[in-house]
């Protein structure tokens, strides 16, 4: 029991998935929601805003937040397929694309961290710049015109690749692929999961997110570790916008990573990260993701209008919710 | 304290000048490239036309904006005010931006019908010359009206589904945002549904004109439904989006596409007779350089008066269903869209 009451966002997702298998048995008898296509394809579609996610969870325990990260991952998956055309067709240019992709991440994380901390901008207000700014910067390099990769194989096997799925066919009989990004997603949020709560860094994350004024007088450079909580979530941004470029065989300017930085931060709230800061779980982030995840492969199987999805899917978000706080409250 | 100060005061004009820097440039650049030649109104200045589009937030859109600026470099003897919007309340603000810099004429892609309609009746009302294209007003207050035609777009496309099924099978159908584009282009789709008992229409779902969207609502819908032999898709954006779903799950056999808009890499598989897309519908782009130049050649050495006795003209740009015979008509390798 102690358990249920610790880990109420999973007790909300055990909840939806047994609901969406209930109502599949009696009612549509599709057998949809125990396919195990359709449960790779949840994993998959959602491992790249998961990624980020991931990376927004320790920017939020450290008492910040980035609206950025949508239109910087459009700038990340720009950069990424110009560095990857460049040169001639060879093994190296998906290193360069890579390097160029995630390094780009870095280097702007660590400059929105820069302008918050030591420029002293509100996190609100400095990210509300880069969301308007990369997305224009991203519309500018390519002239607004949808990049396509010129490596056929290597670059789009990042994404496109997998491990096969035992037991598990497609319909022209081939293995089922449980693609790269399902296992990246999950060994950066296992890594930094480690980091926050084994490391020192993590520790002192939390102490920032918590009192800053608590922290400084106690010896911590605060404006040091949220810098790197900010480099960390350009990194997986970078990695998320590289995935999504290989994917998709290309970028697109004007809509690769379009309001995720929404979802990746409604992912965060729901997982029960607070938005005050100093308290919260990569692990819930992750059942946060799944959650986002399996609302919407739900409302598409179900063949809700489509005009009326957003309503169900806001008011779904409030109910996971509100589980998690009457479990908190009885505790 | 003072140092602090001023380095906020440096990055806030740093950003002001980005922002601004990067919104003026263009307008700027091409009014500076219309400084030459002569001027050719009868009035002895140099015609201001305005033009106003939405902003480039998918590949269709992109194409306009391309067409629109390729089109306006042609006639350096002009003013232009030029103006991307990313919603029809932009668009609103930009136009009352044009009429305080008294624009002669206005050509413009409206974001959609209703809410722009006022906006245009006041600039018309105050003498300015319009050339609306692609979505009509409400009220007739263009001068030409360059139509496109979303219904025709839905029911040819969905009548070439219903030819190349033989009248029997199941389809999956992929919308846009919603919106009157969209609305209209399934509408005329459906009459066509309607006309063909054989034709099942399993599931629509909408994917905002949006390829990663489209790739994802197809993969879900692609696990309910096991027997589908063609998709519908609003336009040529989510068409790839569709293409990808079927490649992946191992389904790209006996079934087919049909987007629509001509995306040059989409026309270039209907050429070479690609199985999965035999068709294609038109939707050029382009007719936003047919509004620019009709602006041009009409008011070009009028006077106020002549335009104000202008009668108002309609014009449709015609939807054309693209097959294999003709794709090389439709093919434009340098288009960017």
């Amino acid at each position: 029991m102690k358990f249920l009451k610790n880990n109420q966002a999973l007790v909300a997702l055990a909840a939806m998935y047994i609901l969406y298998v209930l109502i599949d048995v009696i009612w549509w008898k599709k057998g949809v929601a125990t396919d195990p296509q359709n449960l790779r394809n949840i994993l998959s579609q959602n491992s790249y805003t998961g990624i980020i996610a991931v990376g927004m969870t320790l920017v939020i325990i450290g008492g910040g937040i980035d609206l950025s990260v949508g239109s910087l991952m459009g700038l990340l998956g720009v950069l990424s397929i110009l560095a990857l055309n460049k040169p001639a067709d060879d093994p190296t240019k998906t290193i360069a694309a890579i390097v160029v992709g995630v390094g780009a991440g870095a280097l702007i994380g660590f400059a929105n961290g820069v302008i918050i901390t030591w420029g002293k901008i509100a996190p609100f207000v400095a990210t509300l710049a880069g969301l308007v700014g990369f997305r224009s910067l991203a519309l500018a390099l390519t002239d607004a015109r949808s990049l396509t990769s010129s490596s056929k194989d290597l670059f789009p096997g990042l994404a496109q690749g997998g491990i096969p799925i035992p037991g598990a066919v497609d319909a022209a009989g081939r293995p089922l692929l449980a693609h790269w990004p399902i296992f990246i997603f999950i060994a950066i949020a296992a890594v930094s999961s480690w980091i926050l709560n084994r490391s020192v860094y993590g520790r002192r994350l939390i102490a920032v997110g918590a009192n800053e004024t608590a922290a400084i007088y106690s010896g911590i450079r605060s404006n040091q570790i949220r810098v790197i909580s900010y480099t960390i979530l350009g990194i997986c941004t970078g990695i998320a916008a590289v995935l999504q470029g290989s994917r998709l065989t290309g970028a697109d300017p004007a809509s690769l990573g379009q309001i995720v930085e929404l979802d990746a931060i409604a992912a965060v709230v729901i997982g029960g990260t607070s938005l005050n800061g100093g308290k919260g779980q990569i692990w819930s982030t992750v059942v946060g993701v799944l959650i986002l995840g399996l609302i919407s492969n739900i409302l598409v199987i179900s063949s809700i209008n489509p005009n009326w999805q957003g309503c169900v899917k806001g008011v779904i978000i409030l109910l996971a919710v509100l589980i998690q706080r009457g479990q908190k409250s009885t505790s | 304290m003072k140092s602090r100060n001023l380095l906020k005061f440096g990055l806030i004009a740093a950003a002001a000048l980005m922002v601004f820097g990067c919104g003026s440039g263009e307008a700027s650049s091409s009014a500076s490239s219309s400084t030459p030649t002569t001027a050719p109104t009868t009035e002895g200045k140099k015609l201001k036309i305005g033009v106003s589009i939405p902003s480039a937030d998918h590949g269709w859109t992109g194409g306009v904006k391309y067409w629109a600026e390729q089109e306006m470099k042609k006639h350096p003897e002009i003013e232009w005010v030029y103006q991307t919007a990313d919603n029809p309340a932009k668009q609103n603000e930009s136009l009352d931006a044009m009429l305080a810099q008294k624009i002669d004429g206005l050509v413009i892609l409206a974001h959609a019908s209703e809410p722009l309609t006022p906006k245009a009746k006041e600039l018309h009302d105050a003498g300015v010359f319009i050339i609306n294209v692609d979505r009509g007003f409400t009220e007739p207050v263009a001068d030409i009206f360059l139509a496109g035609d979303n219904k025709a777009f839905g029911r040819i496309s969905a009548e070439f589904i219903a030819k190349q099924l033989g009248g029997k099978g199941n389809v999956l159908i992929l919308e846009g945002v919603a919106c009157n584009v969209n609305t209209d282009r399934v509408e005329g789709a459906k009459e066509i549904w309607a006309k063909n008992p054989g034709i099942k229409v399993l599931d629509s779902q909408q994917a905002d004109w949006n390829q990663q969207k489209a790739f994802e609502k197809m993969q879900t819908m692609l696990v309910k439904h096991k027997e589908v032999n063609a998709i519908w898709a609003a336009d040529d954006d989510m068409a790839l989006g569709a293409e990808k779903a079927l490649k992946e799950a191992g389904r790209d056999k006996n079934i087919f596409i049909l987007g629509g808009a001509g995306m040059k890499d989409i026309v270039k598989r209907v050429m070479d007779g690609d199985p999965m897309f035999p068709g294609d519908v038109t939707y050029p782009p382009s007719m936003i350089a047919q509004g620019i130049e009709l602006a041009v050649k009409t008011m070009t050495g009028k006077t106020k008066a002549e335009l104000k006795a202008w009668k108002p003209t309609n014009e449709v740009v015609k939807i054309e269903l693209i097959e294999k015979a003709n794709a090389k008509d439709f093919y434009f390798p340098d288009s960017i869209y």
